[in-house]
């Protein structure tokens, strides 16, 4: 009986602690080292755990704050939402309530800056909207800021964090694979600077279209990278995959990516790769 | 450095390389088209689609999966999709269907079929004639530029 009542409990007692240590409390434990950490020191060290060094995902607002010069971020002005081609019941609902959680609009935030005082043109993912997944809003707003690039004539860097096409808007979200690839195209043609910065996680359509065409391809060190997850790719061939099959460094050792840059590096790496090609 | 093989880049790369071609390009589903890999070689001024063709994001059994983190309900999932050429005409992914024939000669149904196929496809490239390099390059292009309709908040 009793037995059973501590089973019981169990999963409220879990559930509570949840809430608490990851959505108000001030408390967040890294996934790696397991030690509890306090969060406004996660956030001081650029959301990397102080105790083991590795990466926590982080919001828009902190990435543009760690790579675009304070105070010159002009998002652009494109403010759109899903039709929900689907039709689904919950999706709406969905979305309307990671915009009050999240405090974004969507799972991109496209706009000019600068960096150490060079113009581009910036699109910052957040696995935080949906893992970062793309549909129509997420397609259609990486399109524009390219688009924009080319008029504006400024390099564009996208930060990729993302599960890959949005499920809830079906074929439509795949299309925008071939939409944001048929951009990058005529960026190629104009013979502007892309430069693309993957991080944990990045994959599916995103991996298979704009995030793959950059002229230079960075990834942040022990980023899981791919197109299929590792589970389905084993299962469809029935072979194991090697040990550090989709990280940043097995790609980088396999020519997929140019280079691992630490995080509180990019900024100036960034930089100096524009510098150099502009 | 050696490149090994990876989807994910190869399907970037071909959508890339269909994007800039400068002749007409025709996309044909035929049979089970889905995700990154049909879409690989999906990149054409006109797509047609079998009038029995599915086209989709992924699997139903995937989509049950990933979406409802429940493989079992498939068939849910193969209805909410969009994915047969009746609704993919509506929602503007393809354009045009190729009616097949349900006779019961099935090698006839073929034949037939295969007939319809064709002069689609002499009449799309009789249309796409007219186009130049350029403006082939430009017709694909406004193609996917405009697919995915979306609402101003």
């Amino acid at each position: 009986m009793i037995v059973d009542k501590i089973k019981k409990r169990e999963p409220t007692a879990k559930r509570t602690e949840n809430k608490v240590d990851i959505q108000v409390g001030k408390w967040i434990k890294c996934d790696k080292c397991k030690e509890i950490l306090y969060k406004d020191d996660v956030r001081a060290n650029n959301s990397i755990c102080p105790n083991c060094g590795s990466y926590f995902r982080m919001h828009i607002n902190k990435r543009l704050e760690l790579i675009i010069d304070k105070d010159t971020y002009k998002r652009f002005d494109i403010n759109i939402d899903t039709t929900n081609p689907l039709n689904l019941e919950d999706y709406p609902k969905k979305i309307k309530g990671l915009r009050e959680k999240t405090g974004i609009q969507e799972a991109v935030s496209c706009g000019t800056g600068k960096i150490n005082g060079e113009n581009v043109v910036i699109c910052v993912m957040d696995s935080g909207f949906l893992m970062g997944s793309m549909g129509i809003v997420v397609g259609e707003k990486i399109t524009y800021a390219i688009e924009k690039a080319i008029e504006l004539k400024l390099p564009i860097v996208i930060f990729c964090v993302s599960g890959g096409a949005r499920m809830q808007e079906g074929i439509i979200s795949l299309m925008q694979m071939a939409k944001t690839t048929a951009a990058i195209s005529k960026l190629n043609e104009a013979g502007l600077l892309y430069i693309s910065v993957l991080t944990d996680p990045t994959y599916g359509g995103v991996t298979a279209s704009f995030a793959s065409l950059a002229d230079i391809i960075l990834a942040e060190p022990g980023a899981m990278i791919g197109f299929a997850g590792q589970r389905v790719i084993e299962q469809t061939i029935g072979e194991k995959l090697p040990e550090g099959f989709q990280t940043a460094e097995f790609l980088l050792e396999h020519g997929f990516i140019d280079k691992i840059v630490k995080r509180e590096e990019l900024k100036e790496t960034i930089y100096k790769l524009i510098k150099f090609h502009c | 450095m050696q490149k090994k093989e990876d989807s994910g880049e190869a399907i970037a790369k071909s959508m890339l390389e269909m994007s800039k071609l400068k002749v007409p390009v025709i996309a044909i589903v035929i049979g089970e088209g889905s995700s990154g890999g049909a879409l690989a070689l999906g990149v054409g001024n006109r797509v047609l689609m079998l009038e029995n063709a599915i086209y989709s994001i992924l699997s139903p059994e995937g989509y049950a999966s990933i979406l409802w983190k429940d493989s079992s309900r498939t068939k849910e999932a193969a209805e909410k999709m969009k994915l047969t050429a009746k609704d993919l005409y509506e929602l503007k992914i393809i354009d045009k269907i190729i009616k097949e024939p349900n006779g019961e000669n099935e090698q006839e149904n073929f034949i037939k079929t295969s007939k319809n196929l064709k002069k689609e496809i002499l009449n799309v490239l009789e249309e796409l004639k007219e186009l130049s390099p350029e403006q082939l390059v430009d017709d694909r292009y406004q193609k996917f530029r405009n697919m995915g309709e979306y609402k101003i908040l």
